[in-house]
């Protein structure tokens, strides 16, 4: 397990156009949402709330990005090769999802960074470590999502799928637009997302709030199913062949 | 009593109307290097996922040392080369082949192995960077480096040119020797005579024979004479030496265990218009093993 992390790490340090590209919107966004002055209210709880969101927001795509490589692994026939040696498909997965919460980091990074050295955003050591805590463990859900799209789809297939789904949930989930503005359907449906959970677990801290339980079992609930979702589509992605 | 490295009994796989491999029996007994000899399209590939375990078949079973394939696999029992694939960018070759050493419980020495598929020069590569031929031989040193009883080669000299088939067969007469099971795909007639014990052809996902170099090759010297006919045929089937007749067209291909009788009694017939002799090749081999023609119609086999 170790051998397997070590070797995808090795591959995503050697790519780092993969890893600066993920970087580069959420920031740029976060940056033109703050400063144009589009979002109403004290500019300095905008400037905390929206560096959390889109820090989610960012720390998801990337998940999301980690899977999408799988589809040049598949073309390549690695994941076949992956599974005529003795590793076990969850720890294959494992794996994968270990080196997913790996990338996660610079996207997060970079927009913490963006909003305390040029926002100014400033929050005590204990709340900066929860928050930073909550927004990079609450990314393993979406990289198994994104891990399933790509061991079940093709490679532009995957990569479609997980740029819609980073780009639904971050709507739907109100990474982008506060969801009090919502239609009460769409609010009911936000309510119930992965996106919504992971963001509202990691504002709230950053407020000075203690975060739900529900917020909490709602991410964990889909990171169950998401983890599901991974196993089968490695599984599927093995028999075709 | 050893159990069989490999026990494949009735395999049967489909895929849509076409049924790859047909009711394939075989058993390997440990220790045998053994070539499964046959077209593209006979079944070679499909039969060797499902022993490896990475397809299931559709009826009959798969056996590796006595147990399921992936419960081989995941003991580390097996080392496989896939046809194709398998390597991925910016990684080194000693990167790759480590990671898979790593995998298994009990490797052979990583620069051992680059010696033996002679890497060593290309350790540093980049994976992603290396000619047809390098490729080949790190999918050979990931196939072996486990130091596996059971080393499965699909295809493995396919789209080499000579030079590089020569090469992959030295490095694997070094592993030979260990004693391994070694099971090897091809569809080169002297790759299988020059370096396997047994020859298994297979045919329309069937066994058509079975035997060691020497008895295939007997079947297999069939040579074919075609010439232009017209009118009644039935008197070529009683030529001296011809064991199959085939008419097509206005042609007439005739098989036989002895040209040379064969075209004299056409001489001596005055039948003689466009003639060609051509030696047998492995098609021929399978019309005169199966005594019917390739390939079989799917349309006949039953789709699951």
């Amino acid at each position: 397990m170790i051998g397997y992390i070590r070797l995808e790490l090795l591959r995503v340090v050697r790519d780092l156009t993969f890893v600066l590209f993920g970087i580069a919107m959420p920031v740029v966004m976060y940056l033109i949402f703050t400063n144009l002055g589009l979002a109403p209210g004290d500019e300095r709880e905008v400037a905390l709330y929206l560096m959390v969101s889109m820090a989610a927001y960012g720390g998801m795509g990337a998940a999301f990005n980690n899977g999408t490589g799988l589809g040049e692994d598949k073309a390549l026939g690695w994941l076949r090769q992956l599974r005529l040696t003795p590793l076990r498909p969850v720890t294959v997965i494992a794996g994968k999802t270990v080196t997913g919460m790996a990338v996660v980091v610079p996207a997060i990074v970079a927009i913490l960074l963006a909003g305390t050295l040029i926002n100014g955003v400033s929050l005590s050591p204990g709340r900066w470590a929860a928050v930073i805590c909550l927004l990079w463990a609450g990314t393993v859900p979406f990289t198994l999502f994104g891990l399933g799209n790509g061991y079940r789809l093709t490679g532009q297939a995957a990569g479609i799928a997980n740029f819609a789904a980073g780009m639904a949930l971050a709507v739907v989930g109100g990474l982008w637009l506060p969801t009090d503005r919502f239609p009460g359907w769409l609010k009911a449906i936000s309510d119930w997302t992965p996106a919504r959970a992971y963001a509202d677990l990691a504002r709230d801290v950053a407020f000075g709030q203690a975060p739900t339980a529900r917020a909490a079992l709602i991410l964990l609930g889909w990171l169950a199913v998401f983890g599901l979702y991974a196993m089968y589509g490695y599984r599927r992605a093995g028999e075709r062949s | 009593m050893s159990v069989n490295a490999v026990t494949l009994t009735e395999l049967t796989k489909s895929f849509g109307t076409v049924r790859a491999v047909d009711g394939l029996t075989l058993d390997i007994p440990q220790g045998q290097t053994l070539a499964l000899l046959g077209p593209n399209g006979a079944g070679k590939s499909t039969a060797i996922g499902m022993l490896l375990g990475l397809s299931a078949p559709d009826s009959g079973t798969a056996e590796v040392f006595g147990g399921g394939p992936q419960a081989a696999v995941r003991a580390g029992r097996v080392g496989a080369m896939t046809q194709e694939g398998g390597l991925i960018p910016r990684v080194t070759v000693r990167e790759l082949v480590g990671f898979v050493a790593g995998c298994y419980p009990a490797p052979l020495p990583v620069d051992q192995v680059l010696a033996t598929a002679r890497l060593t020069g290309l350790a540093g590569r980049r994976a992603d960077r290396l000619s047809g031929g390098q490729a080949q031989r790190v999918r050979f040193a990931m196939a072996l480096v486990g130091d596996p009883g059971l080393l499965v080669l699909d295809e493995p000299t396919a789209a080499l040119d000579v030079e590089a088939r020569r090469e992959f067969w030295e490095g694997m007469h070094h592993f030979a020797a260990r004693g391994t099971t070694i099971l090897f795909s091809t569809h080169y007639l002297d790759e299988a005579d020059d370096h396997a014990d047994r020859i298994v052809m297979i045919s329309g996902g069937r066994v058509v024979a079975d035997g060691t170099a020497k008895e295939i090759k007997r079947v297999t010297a069939l040579t074919t004479v075609s010439l232009t006919v017209s009118g009644e045929t039935a008197w070529l089937a009683r030529l001296p030496g011809v064991s199959a007749v085939e008419i097509r067209g206005g042609r007439a291909r005739l098989r036989s265990t002895d040209s040379d009788a064969t075209v004299t009694a056409l001489a001596e017939a005055r039948a003689i218009r466009d003639l060609e002799v051509s030696p047998a090749d492995l098609e021929d081999a399978f019309v005169a093993l199966t005594a019917a023609p390739l390939p079989p119609t799917p349309e006949t086999s039953a789709a699951r």
